[in-house]
């Protein structure tokens, strides 16, 4: 069967009335548990697979992955609304989502996000349908030489980050790397930092960090300004509309986004919480005015958000053409298609071409749904702003509280959380930003593993980076980027 | 004075890195290893040395808004550490009390503590909001909350 | 204001000691035997979502709905440590004859490497219900057909192939490919193991930056059914059945006399009484005999191997011996 009756086979699966109905289900049932504190897309997949048992396949997947990239959209309500993210995958949305509802544009950073998410996730299908033959062979492109320098090129924009001194942000960076390295070693199987604690030998877990750094050190901003004379304006949840200028505006960085942080996705490993981070590091660096960038910008709140959802279409590549999961996610949603009795793979496209091209062809119709869901509950979602403070402010201790208790179950964790809160809060007090700490903490963890990888199979020489183009190129560019700015501002300097 | 909080900053930054240096030099080694787990820590914490120094040696003034953040009245940190007191009470007894009377409790208690003067709206917002939650997450999601001393 | 606070403070500590009560142990009748009253809670060391989450989930899934038996079986999440946090916390139930959890090989190397503090000889084993096998997978044009022509070049140098897995060293992927090559006489101490919890390790095969994956028979299937790469030998005690699955050549068969079973069951705390294991071992028989469990197992892919409770023991005891003496000889043996 060619490419394009398979196709057509797919969109006969994807617009049945049973399958309009259950892709609306999973998409339904993946925003709301998306939204949930601590539930991400890996809790929403292991919860709804005993439910598809008895269905047919090619359904109950098209549903499950609605579920996947439901989850992912559902996700950025509580970082816009509260600073408090749900997923990792949504931390930077939080970056400039946050400033934007307490400027009492509530309803258009909604609005946005919803807009990019679904453009995001919609070009990337695209791609997702012509490219993935192609594609998968850009997914096993990347062995540790390749990651270690992708994550460098990460690493190398953290001085972007910085909103005041260079200094402070490197001295967050390196303390958010230090924390990373807490935890058993993949490598060499010794536990670092634990001081015989069980509770830490598999490090602390990425949303600890964040909650505690974003939404807790949040949460003692309020507490000290509660009875500050309300202007009114941060529970001012604002129009939904987009001028012109808006539009304009993020068109740059979503039709961007839309490709960038599909390949992220593509890579087996990556996924969309890293993708959305560089999406937003690249907007800042390429942006005419990156000193918005935290304060609010559109720019800096539609990029991460096209990235984790076109991310998110990404991931399917190594999924259905390799069998490869490239996430803990992914590897769930993996199950779900074993239970089901179906195998991903390089031959799910010749055997079953109803349900890989079922899949694909669902996603078009479920970001469809997913906008057209989302936007009109705004208004509602958004009328958290008006709760009022003292109560709110419980709220997100509460939200933050279960957000980490759901991920381990472990009451360890939630002291970890406030202990974290305390840090972001002294780090906020002495201009320390928070960003850099949690790119570092990101990109630390795969950078070191895959330098040391790549080091292990060179049996100690660096030459290996030279016989890889990727990994050579990445790097070159991650240099670049540092000594650009160091030019710049010396030309300027002798100018002067 | 203005000069001097980046430099205590420092001092403290530096007493990190020297803590974590100390503790990388402990760490066991593994004979296979060609680059063993202290490799990476060890140079992290020179770094961190070494950007603590620079912090130390700026001589950037800080910003009228950057010390204004810093102004906080003692009641303010009463304010903070009694909060924070009961997100410890609220942790250390969520396993044995049970998840709905926990929070319930945290989020009255905690509302009032913040001047909340609406007690019929406190109450009905914390106990609906527990109840809610808990009954999506052990009865829809399966995922299990502790029940504690409630016997559902 | 102040004095609502101090009632409303007032009643936690009330609660706090209303709390404080325990559970009951259920009911024995004359002849001695044991039936629950309660629920029976049921722990999956681990999140949601992984090999020991989805095990619990159907057996108790398979125990409720089969009504084999007649209590709710709810699965909690103890997640953390590689099993250690969820292992602690078991042994903290200590004789409670209403908690379980899934256990498997880390039970053994997760102890074994100093990272638990208490092992499966803490705990009473209740019955054994499911097996699965390593395989050593390289790239289809690789220059080795079989274990023998890999392990061969292995002995003139061992660091000449590079060896990738999932998990640290010392923790099942890592063992399984040091148990078989030892016994081909390869020098185990000094392998070049890499390791990929990104799960990258069926990447690096296939781009060619590693030689060799090890890792689940399941996983490969239908990697080998594309062509883009071969199974060199799996640990099997001989070969398995279905589809792909019977090609795999066996270590035994190679002329390699050594296995590694990933096996899979279910443990109650210390200290649980005689009458209540008898009770969970018939269970356990029953569930492994349903036709539901049998078409769960299938669905997963999960190969059949049940133990009653005195032959478990026994088991573990010689995994734990033959682990411990690998250990020591690499050196990751830790206190």
């Amino acid at each position: 069967m060619d490419a394009f009756s398979g196709l057509m086979s797919g969109f006969q699966v994807a617009f049945s009335l049973e399958g309009l109905l259950f892709v609306f289900i999973g998409v339904f049932v993946g925003t709301f548990i998306g939204m949930m504190p601590g539930l991400g897309p890996i809790s929403a997949i292991a919860i709804m697979i005993p439910i598809t048992y008895s269905m047919d396949p090619s359904i109950a997947l098209v549903m499950m992955a609605g579920v996947y990239y439901g989850a992912i959209f559902g996700g950025s309500s509580s970082s816009i609304l509260l600073n408090a993210p749900g997923v990792a995958g949504t931390v930077a949305t939080a970056f400039d989502g946050y400033p934007m509802a307490k400027q009492g544009k509530a309803g258009k950073a909604l609005a946005i996000a919803a807009i990019a998410s679904f453009t995001g996730g919609t070009v990337s299908v695209v791609l997702l349908m012509l490219f993935t033959p192609l594609l998968s062979a850009v997914a096993i492109s990347f062995g540790p030489a390749e990651y270690f320098a992708l994550m460098f090129l990460g690493l190398t924009a953290i001085a972007s980050l910085a909103d005041g001194s260079a200094i402070k942000a490197f001295i967050s960076a390196t303390l958010g790397f230090m924390v990373v390295t807490i935890g058993i070693d993949a490598q060499t199987g010794t536990s670092r930092f634990t001081f015989g604690n069980p509770n830490l030998l598999e490090g602390i877990d990425f949303l600890v960090v964040a909650l505690g750094l974003f939404a807790l050190a949040e949460v003692c901003t309020l507490v000290l300004n509660r009875n500050e004379k309300d202007d009114g304006q941060s529970k001012n949840i604002g129009s939904l509309r987009l001028s012109k200028q808006d539009i304009k505006e993020m068109s740059g960085p979503v039709s961007r986004q839309s490709f960038l942080g599909f390949i992220i996705g593509v890579l087996p490993g990556a996924g969309a919480t890293i993708a959305s981070f560089i999406a937003y590091i690249t907007e800042k660096k390429i942006a005419k005015n990156p000193e918005e960038f935290g304060k609010g910008s559109i720019k800096g709140l539609a990029a991460p958000e096209t990235a984790n959802n076109a991310a998110t279409s990404g991931a399917f590549v190594p999924l259905l053409s390799l069998g490869i999961p490239g996430s803990g996610t992914t590897a769930v949603l993996l199950g779900a298609f074993l239970v089901l009795g179906v195998q991903p793979g390089p031959l799910l496209v010749q055997d079953r071409p109803e349900i890989f091209w079922g899949i694909i062809a669902s996603m078009y119709v479920g970001n469809i749904i997913l906008l057209v869901l989302n936007l009109p509950l705004i208004p509602y979602i958004s009328k958290i702003l008006k709760i009022p403070r003292p109560l709110l402010i419980s709220l997100v201790i509460i939200f933050s509280l279960i957000g980490v208790y759901a991920i381990s179950f472990n009451t360890f964790d939630l002291y970890l959380l406030l202990a974290f809160g305390v840090i972001g809060f002294f780090m906020r007090m002495f201009s320390f930003p928070a960003a850099p700490f949690i790119l570092a903490f990101i990109l630390g963890g795969m950078m070191e593993q895959s330098l040391r990888q790549t080091l292990t199979i060179s049996n100690g020489s660096f030459g290996i980076f030279l016989d890889k183009p990727i990994a050579l190129s990445l790097i070159a560019v991650g240099l670049l980027t540092i000594l650009f700015p160091l030019l710049k501002g010396r030309r300027k300097y002798k100018v002067s | 004075m203005l000069a001097k909080t980046n430099q205590k900053a420092a001092l403290v930054v530096a007493v990190i890195a020297i803590v974590y240096l100390l503790l990388s030099f402990n760490l066991p080694g593994y004979t296979n290893a060609l680059i063993d787990a202290d490799v990476i820590p060890k140079g992290l914490g020179f770094l961190l040395l070494f950007f603590a120094l620079l912090l130390y040696l700026d001589k950037k003034n800080e910003t009228e808004a950057d010390k204004e953040k810093r102004k906080i009245s003692k009641q303010h940190v009463i304010n903070l550490l009694v909060v924070a007191g009961m997100i410890l009470i609220y942790i250390f007894l969520l396993e044995m009390i049970g998840f709905v009377v926990m929070t319930t409790v945290f989020i009255f208690v905690c509302s009032l503590y913040l001047d909340y003067k609406h007690h019929v709206t406190n109450v009905i917002t914390s106990v609906v909001f527990s109840l809610a939650i808990y009954g999506l997450f052990n009865y829809l999601l399966k995922i299990n909350l502790p029940a504690g001393i409630l016997p559902f | 204001m102040k004095k609502l606070f101090g009632t409303a403070a007032a009643s936690l500590l009330l609660v706090t000691a209303a709390g404080c009560g325990n559970s009951s142990s259920g009911a024995t009748d004359e002849d001695g035997n044991w039936t629950p009253t309660q629920p029976i809670e049921i722990t999956a060391p681990a999140g949601p979502g992984g090999g020991w989450d989805t095990t619990a989930r159907m057996v108790s899934q398979v125990f409720e709905e089969e009504e084999i038996i007649d209590q709710r079986l709810p699965v909690v999440n103890k997640a953390g440590g590689g099993g250690a946090i969820g292992w602690a916390y078991i042994a903290g139930q200590e004789e409670s004859p209403h908690h379980m959890f899934v256990g498997s090989p880390p039970l053994i190397l997760v102890p074994l490497n100093g990272q638990s503090e208490y092992s499966h000889e803490d705990f009473t084993p209740l019955a054994n219900v499911i097996a699965d096998y390593g395989a050593f997978v390289v790239k289809a044009d690789a220059e080795w057909d079989n274990l023998n022509d890999l392990f061969d070049d292995m002995k003139e140098d061992p660091q000449s192939v590079s060896i990738v897995g999932t998990s640290s060293p010392g923790s099942m992927d890592h063992m399984q490919f040091v148990k078989i090559a030892k016994a081909a006489g390869v020098d185990v101490t000094n392998l070049k193991y890499i390791s990929d919890p990104e799960s990258g390790g069926l990447t690096s095969v296939l781009n060619g930056s590693v030689d060799v994956f090890t890792t689940g028979v399941a996983e490969t299937i239908e990697q080998v059914r594309a062509g883009k790469v071969k199974v060199l030998g799996i640990t099997a005690e001989e070969r398995l059945e279905g589809e792909v699955l019977s090609d795999f050549p066996t270590a035994i068969e190679q002329g390699i006399d050594e296995t590694f079973i990933n096996w899979r069951g279910f443990f109650g705390p210390p200290g649980m009484d005689e009458a209540a294991v008898t009770y969970y071992e018939e269970k356990f028989k029953e569930l492994n005999d349903s036709e539901a469990w049998i078409e769960i197992r299938e669905k997963y892919g999960w190969g059949e191997m049940y133990m009653d409770s005195e032959e478990y023991a026994a088991f573990l005891e010689e995994e734990a011996e033959s682990m411990q003496a690998l250990l020591d000889e690499l050196g990751l043996a830790r206190e």
